[in-house]
């Protein structure tokens, strides 16, 4: 079994280097250490100690001062990586519809955690939604799906109200309505609170997906202002801490 | 048989959002044709008026302004179960058409709860048109099948087209439109349904959908064991619904309401508004509600107010006096000069002094309705409350307290009537209930004569401002032990629409200002009759003297010798550690009349004419302490509001109870600050 080198486990840093190497390799026949620290975006004083650890792994070696090209088992990984990230990127752009900055960011932040047995997983289903007809049917109806949109109202297609994964994540960047600053938009994601302020900001339209936007604030800061859908609301600070935007 | 006999009256209600222009649009209906009154139990405005369209009568009842057909307000209460329990023929749902996307919403709510046939008004046509929104009006008709027409409801354009379609509807009713929300939802409502065959099967759906949002008003009615099946399934659904949904069922029944509100205008929609049609109301509201210039503006509007009910008012005012007290010589006349006869003692000194006395404040109100429903027409009231709502928040009340309260230092009774801008009947109440407490016009009489008396030049100024600063401080105070106690429960709402400013039309203003003022009139008017009579009485009898009333001496012997004058001898000693004795509660007795009779008793008991205000000064000195004054000012603002003023409370809060709460809590306080502050200062001198 030629496959020794899945033993060898490095840390993200190095390989991303040796993505990087390979890289070069494959363009330029070899990569030099400059080249590299301009890839990475760092000096090329940081690049050497990560030189060092890897020939000392032996997956890279020395041609010159300088100039490195990848050794066997070097280059065996360095294509698991690459492969990984590529099809990371894939997925991220055509299966979720990312723009290909974003893919590629999230790609690389992700390649080095997943386990080999969850990368398969994903490359399995990534194949499934483009190769197999029913994969690529489900595909174009989850694009078309309003879930994948930002506003419930683009599509009525799908009746799928289960938003609760989408919720959740995007309960992180969350502020109060109360917090926004005058002239300041938010997307609605959650309307806490219970009873008759609830059920009255509900019966008045503040739901999730819509825009609010505070326009001023009383002269002792409290009630606030805000517009939605084209009429006006005021509501006291106190209520409008229960509606919580994400700033846009 | 004549055609006016055969016919029963078609039964019309007018639904839709506060602010939708439906009041406009009612009485563009029912021109001068109608009746307000209240409905039975809270203090909800409940308006009722006649049309006629080709010989048939139509009987319109203009439902309370709501948002949504939730059991929150008392609003939503009384229209929700008015559409549930009337009957009616028609149900017209008036929507604002610039905010379709929001108002719509009632509509689905009401092909849900199905209580007639429906007629979709949608109104303010023209500030719609005006934004650029164009429907295809003909695909809403067949999509929702039921007529559609559009109106400007403030000029009256559109109304013979809603006239005609309501009648239509009434001869062809069509096939009622299929609602579907979403399929959870409809199995969800449909599976609660099943276990609602006790109820009327129009509004099963209804009842349904308000058992799985778990509606308190409908869970606490429908907590009998004949329901028990329906309200279990729909604990089941509800569980459902949210495990499916991810979300709470309020939150997820609203949006379906949402999403069948935005396909259906998707679908109507020729041109979407791309014009901001609110865009002088915005620029006005830069300046109008502007940090800095927003408070002197809104208390320059106030004081415009107070300046043409108080200051204008006065002219007519006394006309009105000068004609009840020629009425009043002239039905004197009638008798020989001299004579003794309790008829025309009852006429003149109980009947036409008692009546006008209330008759005067009506170029007042009826100047100070004109004021408000300017205020409340133009949209103005909305930016006063949300002004001044931090400050009357604090106090448990809402931003709108504020105005009636500033109304309360003219007179109580118009700022009781006043509340009736106030949407919650908590904020009502607690607002009405502490408003005597603003020193009010009439009151100032009091300290024109008691301040210089006890008070010298120097500090004169001081006691006023002392005395009015007393009172406001307690209607505060007062306010929140109310909100704290009798009147706790949860702070109403302050989400407010505030809707852009828009031109007042003299009709709306007038009908709105007639209507109170009539009120004001009839209801006020019986009650303070009989007050007057029973004070007439108890002033004038037993005779002591048959001699006829010649002098001031004999007027105090007579008031003396009289039930009132026994009450006030009563009184005395309640009366003792406040420093007073038996001759203030005589004159306390007529403040309860109206507080300016205070200083007119208090002339006759001292024998004076009470004009003499100079001599009364001196003779009070004599008797009384600076600090017993000053204990009887305090007494006078805080205790015993006015007859005028109970009976209006009564009328305003629907029961008697409020009004005997007011009597009795503020008399209690007055007595208790007024004995504190004579015994403390006492021992601090």
């Amino acid at each position: 079994m030629p496959d020794t080198t899945a033993e060898i486990a490095i840390s993200a840093a190095l390989e991303d280097y040796l993505e990087t190497i390979y890289g070069l390799v494959r363009d330029n026949k070899l990569a030099r250490v400059k080249d590299i620290a301009r890839a990475r975006g760092v000096r090329s004083g940081s690049v050497t100690p990560a030189m060092k650890r890897l020939s000392e792994l032996g997956l890279i070696r020395y041609v010159q001062r300088e100039y490195i090209d990848l050794t066997a088992n070097g280059e065996q990984l360095a294509r698991r990586v690459f492969a990984r990230h590529q099809l990371l990127t894939r997925f991220f752009e055509e299966i979720l519809g990312m723009e290909n900055e974003t893919a590629e960011g999230d790609a690389c932040a992700m390649e080095h955690s997943l386990s080999p047995s969850g990368m398969d997983r994903l490359a399995r289903l990534f194949e499934f939604l483009r190769v197999c007809p029913e994969g690529s049917e489900l595909l174009q109806k989850f694009h078309r799906c309003s879930v994948v949109h930002q506003k419930h109202t683009t599509n009525e297609s799908c009746t799928c109200a289960n938003r609760s994964a989408l919720c959740h994540l995007h309960g992180q960047p969350n502020i109060a309505v109360a917090d926004l600053a005058a002239g300041q938009r938010g997307q609605v994601t959650h309307i806490n609170g219970s009873g008759a302020v609830r059920q009255r900001m509900l019966d008045m339209g503040i739901l999730p997906d819509v825009i609010v936007e505070v326009e001023r604030r009383a002269p002792a800061g409290d009630p606030i202002w805000i517009k939605l859908q084209g009429f006006q609301l005021s509501l006291r600070k106190k209520e409008a801490a229960a509606v919580l935007v994400t700033p846009v | 048989m004549s055609r006016a006999q055969t016919q029963t009256p078609i039964r019309v209600a007018l639904a839709g959002n506060p602010n939708s222009g439906k009041t406009s649009l009612f009485n563009a209906l029912t021109g001068g044709r109608q009746h307000v009154g209240n409905y039975p139990g809270v203090t909800v405005e409940k308006r009722t008026g006649l049309y006629t369209l080709e010989g048939q009568e139509f009987e319109v009842s203009d439902l309370p302004g709501t948002y949504s057909m939730s059991s929150y307000t008392p609003e939503e209460r009384v229209a929700q179960d008015d559409l549930l329990e009337q009957d009616h023929d028609v149900v017209v749902v008036v929507v604002d058409s610039t905010t379709l996307s929001r108002s719509l919403v009632l509509l689905v709510q009401m092909l849900q709860l199905d209580p007639g046939r429906l007629v979709l008004c949608l109104n303010m046509a023209d500030e719609a048109a005006r934004s650029g929104q164009q429907l295809d009006l003909d695909l809403l008709r067949r999509l929702l099948n039921i007529p559609v027409v559009e109106t400007v409801g403030h000029r009256g354009e559109g109304i013979d087209g809603l006239k005609q379609a309501v009648r239509q509807v009434t001869i062809a009713s069509p096939e009622k439109c299929k609602l579907t929300l979403s399929p959870a939802l409809d199995h969800a409502i449909a599976a609660v349904a099943e276990h609602l065959t006790a109820v009327d099967r129009d509004h099963r759906a209804w009842v349904a959908t308000k058992l799985l949002l778990q509606d308190p008003l409908f869970v606490q009615r429908m907590n009998t064991a004949r329901f028990d099946r329906a309200l279990q399934e729909a604990q089941r659904q509800r569980v459902r619904l949210e495990a499916e949904s991810g979300r709470d069922v309020a939150l997820f029944v609203m949006e379906r309401y949402h999403g069948f509100v935005d396909g259906l205008l998707r679908q109507v929609t020729l041109r979407a508004p791309h014009r901001n049609a609110r865009l002088l109301s915005d620029g006005i509201d830069a300046v109008l509600v502007h940090r800095l210039f927003g408070l002197p503006f809104f208390f320059a509007v106030m004081y415009g107010i107070f300046w043409l009910t108080f200051t204008v008012g006065e002219y007519p005012m006394g006309w009105i006096e000068a004609g009840f007290a020629w009425l009043g010589t002239h039905i004197a006349s009638l008798w020989p000069p001299g004579a003794d006869s309790p008829l025309r003692s009852l006429l003149v000194d109980g009947i036409i002094a008692g009546v006008g006395g209330v008759v005067v404040f009506l170029p007042n109100i009826l100047l100070l309705f004109l004021g408000l429903a300017l205020v409340e027409d133009t949209g103005y009231m909305a930016r006063a409350a949300f002004l001044m709502d931090r400050l009357m928040h604090r106090f448990g009340l809402h931003g709108r307290s504020f105005v009636p309260m500033m109304v309360g230092f003219g007179c109580s009774v118009p700022g009781i009537m006043a509340t009736r801008t106030l949407e919650h009947e908590h904020d009502r109440l607690a607002t009405m209930l502490v408003l005597p407490l603003m020193s009010c016009g009439a009151r100032l009489t009091i300290w024109m004569l008691l301040i210089p008396a006890f008070f010298a030049p120097a500090w004169r100024a001081s006691a006023l401002w002392a005395i009015y600063a007393t009172g406001i401080v307690l209607a505060l105070a007062l306010a929140l032990l109310l909100r704290r106690t009798v009147l706790s429960g949860e702070d109403a709402p302050f989400v407010m629409e505030l809707p852009p400013y828009r031109m007042p039309t003299a009709r709306a203003v007038t009908t709105r200002m007639m209507q109170r003022s009539w009120l004001y009139l009839r209801k006020a008017g019986t009650v303070i009759l009989a007050i007057s009579i029973v004070m007439w009485f108890i002033t004038s009898y037993p005779r002591t003297l048959s001699a006829p009333r010649s002098g001031g001496a004999t007027g105090a012997a007579q008031l003396e010798g009289s039930i009132a004058g026994h009450i006030g001898k009563a009184m005395d000693p309640a009366l003792r550690p406040l420093g007073l004795d038996w001759k203030v509660g005589t004159a306390l007795i007529g403040a309860f009349a109206a507080k300016e009779v205070f200083v007119a008793q208090l002339g006759i008991i001292y024998a004076v004419g009470h004009d003499d205000g100079h001599t009364l000064r001196q003779q009070l000195r004599r008797d009384y302490s600076p600090r017993a004054g000053f204990a009887l000012m305090l007494f006078l603002l805080i205790a015993t509001p006015c007859m005028a003023t109970l009976a209006v409370t009564r009328r305003e809060s629907g029961s008697w109870k409020w009004a005997l709460l007011q009597l009795g809590g503020l008399t209690t306080l007055g007595y208790v600050v007024a004995l504190v502050f004579y015994q403390l200062s006492r021992l601090a001198v």
